[in-house]
């Protein structure tokens, strides 16, 4: 056996002063992005595991209870109510031991936006006529299509808020007991552990990948060819994910698995999770019965 | 007593039409700790998955414990409950394995998958841990875990079954020279207690060291030695022809000489 021989001996030059950094490619983008996505997975434990308010919660209960407050987000329409509920998300990340700037920005930059996005057309004279508070010709903003779009906004800003406090102060096993525990089939349930698994398994692979093409990359190529090479990775996930996915079922069936799974958990409320819950209903109540009354007006 | 296992003239082809095994005849007997080794691809794992009943051969027959191992047995209950639990089968890939949201989950896993009360389970899981010295990890999700954690929890899963018969794939791979100790070791003790093992490996000194017979794959996928481990590894011809072992040059200060290696 031979190898070529060496082509570059002696010192490398440095690279010259002052020259542009080169826009990232698609392919380290997407490295990054799934590096960033396995840390958000560990920040998160790390975050359920801290001594907050919500985390010091049964599961069920604090499922139970946020789930009430995302359908009290549903039910009440009037703007200052959903105001209220908007603001309760960072004030429970607060008293959870999160930033609730962080929170905020979290769900305003993504929910939030997204919801802006879908809602502003409605908000035109075009789709919503009434009285013009914008002028901007054929697509003024009147005053019943924007608060049409401040209530859809908001409501999806609130509900989603609710959603990250889940994500933020349980830790993913816990949550899967909660849904257990409240009568999910075991079936959904291992097959909703089996993926999160999976998903941070494949994760990694993807971004093992990117990496290693990176590192015997000297220039990236075209955008178009960028996008090639990412979407060869995409199929590459879906086959090697399914072999993976036969491997495990293999695994758990030379462990006796029939059907059903059984787990070992137990969960226990104290009064603490009851006088929770009972505040959170008797809140949510009131906030319909708020918002009844404010739309009477 | 009937053998644990036996396989008569086992092949299995894949879809694809390329031979895994061929012509496989194999009788292990209870108590036996078997190390079947080969080299990549000669058909190990494929081996180990037969005898689990995780794949099924083209031709030949294979019996477990005196009973025909077939799909169709698999798919009656009480044979497929008795079976599981007298036979445990650690994977290669640690990753695919763990499965369950943490370490105690999957741990408990296989005894409660068996029928067992949750008492008992409980009492397995943490004897299991404490042994493995994973018992502060039991919280954790496995994919937090490092590579010789994993493992130890992968070990670990089987044992609380407390399997008859242990069926372990590469058990050594992956693991630091700590941890490849603490695994010698946990196989002395299984082998004390008159369980049943076989360790698929290409590790001829794990192997030499831990079983008292040994099984030869060839490339070609057919057994080409089966004896104990001191008669096989006698065979320098053979272990050179199957690529279990290779000749290495080595230098010692200025002098060049060249000698057999196993890796």
């Amino acid at each position: 056996m031979s190898f070529p021989a060496l082509n570059c001996q002696g010192d490398i030059a440095p690279a010259a002063p002052g020259r542009r950094r080169r826009r990232r490619s698609l392919a380290r983008r997407t490295a990054d992005s799934l590096n960033r996505a396995i840390s958000e997975v560990f920040e998160n434990e790390e975050l359920a595991g801290r001594p907050g308010l919500l985390q010091r919660l049964d599961a069920r209960v604090k499922l139970a209870s946020i789930l009430l407050l995302a359908v009290t987000a549903s039910l009440v329409h009037s703007v200052w109510t959903l105001l209220l509920l908007v603001c309760a998300g960072p004030a429970l990340a607060a008293a959870s031991q999160a930033s609730a700037a962080s929170f905020a920005r979290k769900v305003w930059s993504s929910a939030g936006l997204l919801a802006l996005l879908l809602a502003l057309p409605s908000a035109t004279a075009y789709i919503t006529p009434g009285k013009v508070l914008v002028p901007l010709g054929a697509v003024s903003l009147t005053e019943p299509g924007l608060m049409g779009a401040a209530t859809l906004v908001l409501r999806v800003v609130a509900a989603s808020g609710f959603c990250l406090l889940v994500i933020w102060t349980m830790r993913w096993t816990e949550l899967l007991h909660a849904l257990s525990a409240l009568r999910l089939p075991g079936v959904i349930v291992a097959t909703l552990a089996m993926a999160h698994k999976q998903i941070l398994t494949l994760l990694r692979t993807v971004e093992q990948t990117h990496l290693a093409r990176e590192s015997r990359l000297v220039s990236p190529g075209t955008t178009r060819e960028e996008r090639a090479w990412v979407t060869e990775r995409m199929a590459f996930v879906v086959r090697k994910s399914l072999k993976t996915a036969d491997d495990v079922y293999d695994a758990m069936l030379a462990r006796g698995y029939s059907g059903p799974v059984r787990t070992l958990v137990r969960l226990r409320t104290t009064p603490r999770d009851w006088t929770w819950l009972t505040l959170c209903a008797v809140g949510c109540a009131a906030l319909v019965l708020v918002d009844r009354l404010l739309l009477a007006r | 007593m009937s053998p644990d296992f036996e396989l008569e003239g086992v092949c299995l082809d894949y879809r694809s039409g390329i031979r895994a095994l061929d012509s496989i005849r194999l009788t292990i007997n209870p108590g036996e700790q078997v190390a079947v080794v080969g080299a990549n691809g000669s058909g190990k794992s494929t081996l180990l998955k037969i005898i689990d009943g995780l794949a099924f051969p083209t031709s030949g027959s294979v019996k477990a414990f005196g009973a025909p191992l077939t799909e169709d047995a698999l798919e009656d209950l009480a044979f497929r409950r008795e079976f599981r639990s007298r036979v445990g089968f650690v994977f290669q890939e640690a990753d695919v394995q763990l499965f369950c949201s943490n370490a105690r989950d999957e741990l408990a896993f296989g005894p409660l998958q068996l029928g067992l009360d949750e008492a008992e389970v409980e009492r397995r899981v943490n004897d299991v841990a404490t042994q493995l010295r994973i018992d502060k990890l039991l919280d954790r999700p496995p994919y937090s875990l490092s590579g010789g954690e994993k493992k130890r929890l992968a070990i670990g899963s089987v044992l609380t079954m407390e399997s008859r018969v242990l069926l372990l794939d590469e058990p050594s791979s992956g693991l630091d020279p700590r941890s490849q100790v603490w695994l010698l070791g946990v196989l002395e003790t299984w082998k004390k207690e008159g369980r049943t093992a076989v360790i698929a490996t290409h590790d001829l000194s794990a192997a030499a060291e831990s079983a008292d017979r040994m099984v030869v794959l060839s490339e070609d996928h057919v057994v080409v030695a089966d004896g104990p481990p001191e008669e096989v590894l006698a065979q320098h011809e053979l272990l050179l022809e199957v690529n279990l072992i290779h000749e290495h040059a080595h230098r010692h200060s200025s002098v060049t000489h060249t000698h057999s290696h196993a890796h």
